[in-house]
């Protein structure tokens, strides 16, 4: 079990979320990045979530809360409601929440129990035309 | 991955996980515009093929529509002071109190993401809107008067007729409380909003949109917008309030 953080510049243009504003609630500069156990999943809008429980190096175990993006979305993008399942080892890449709580945070990218690896949906991909 | 990434090798994961070029909304950046994201590139087109008809002769506009995508180098509308400064502060803030967030409806012409249907009838077009909220638009095309409201309405009285073949609509008897889009474009009372929409084809909608509000822009303006067919599915249910945890976290700057 792993993590990164890393600030940096992203060079990509900035997204938007489908339901609310990306920026309003994530911090583009605060990347997280880590592999971790599925505790729960909920299947719901406006926004799906997973958890993940992830341990540091040292043994800590902290309860991540990942934001998805709206279902419809998420159809388009390939996930399903039973594509992450509890007890799933998933590798997620994802931005942190700009007011500090801990352990919640928007999922970019997420690596699938089988390999494929699907787009968070909610942060970054989205139809921004809105 | 171990250790902490630099700034560089950052930006460079992020490119290698972007989206392919086909998503344009991942080509798109933010400036303040109806739509908050100005397109660079054209939307994909829909599935070929020519129009249907009704029985009446009329195009047949039904079917499932993804969410209207503005095209490129759309103008940018010009407001009265109030209307800009306000545009300014909530667009500087991220947009962190847009209404749409909240659950609330997104009125028109705010475009979204979610899927449409269109259920036509000679008298009646209904469309059914998958999201922000699970809800719908009447379009009555068995009067030429809009009603007299005794109160304005979050998707206001709609009107339509056909002119030729675009299905022309007009909708007024608007609320002031939603927002035209992200960037935070807000309108008032007086506003009155005219959409055509043409099937160009099979699988494209053209959706010129005319908003007219003396109270927040010196003039009208046109955003010209396609929607694309959806043959693969059916709009999904959809409840805002479920599971909407964000409320408490949308700090904006």
């Amino acid at each position: 079990m792993q993590k990164t953080m890393s600030c940096g510049v992203l060079l990509f243009a900035m997204p938007l979320l489908a339901h609310h504003s990306f920026e309003a609630e994530y911090d583009f500069n605060k990347q997280i990045k880590l592999t971790g156990t599925v505790t729960k999943m909920e299947w719901m809008n406006p926004h799906a979530h997973f958890y993940v429980d992830s341990k540091d190096e040292s043994g800590a175990v902290t309860h991540w809360n990942f934001e998805l993006g709206a279902i419809p979305v998420l159809l388009k993008q390939g996930w399903r409601k039973d594509s992450l399942k509890v007890g799933d080892q998933v590798s997620v890449e994802g931005f942190l929440a700009k007011d500090g709580t801990k352990g919640m945070a928007n999922a970019r990218r997420v690596l699938l129990p089988d390999g494929r690896r699907v787009f968070g949906g909610s942060s970054a991909d989205t139809n921004a035309n809105q | 991955m171990n250790g902490i990434l630099t700034a560089a090798a950052a930006a460079a994961l992020m490119i290698a996980l972007s989206p392919p070029p086909s998503q344009a909304q991942a080509q798109t950046r933010v400036v303040p515009f109806p739509g908050a994201v100005r397109p660079t590139t054209a939307p994909p087109k829909g599935p070929p093929g020519p129009v249907p008809h009704m029985p009446d002769g009329k195009p047949d506009l039904s079917g499932i529509w993804n969410g209207q995508r503005a095209l490129p180098n759309q103008p940018e509308p010009e407001m009265v002071p109030w209307a800009a400064a306000l545009t300014k502060q909530r667009t500087e803030n991220y947009s962190a109190d847009d209404p749409e967030a909240r659950c609330i409806p997104a009125g028109v012409p705010r475009a979204t993401p979610y899927h449409y249907q269109i259920v036509q009838t000679p008298s009646l077009v209904l469309m059914l809107i998958e999201g922000n909220i699970h809800t719908f638009r009447q379009i009555f095309l068995d009067r030429k008067e809009h009603l007299k409201l005794s109160q304005p309405l979050w998707y206001g009285d709609s009107i339509g007729h056909w002119e030729g073949d675009t299905l022309v609509v007009d909708t007024i008897g608007f609320n002031d409380k939603f927002w035209f889009d992200m960037a935070g474009h807000p309108h008032t009372s007086q506003l009155h909003v005219i959409e055509r929409y043409h099937r160009r084809d099979f699988g494209d909608l053209e959706v010129q949109v005319t908003i007219d509000d003396p109270g927040a822009y010196t003039k009208p303006w046109v955003v010209n917008r396609v929607s694309t067919l959806e043959t693969q599915i059916e709009i999904s249910e959809y409840v805002c309030n479920e599971n909407n945890t964000d409320t408490l976290h949308l700090v904006g700057r």
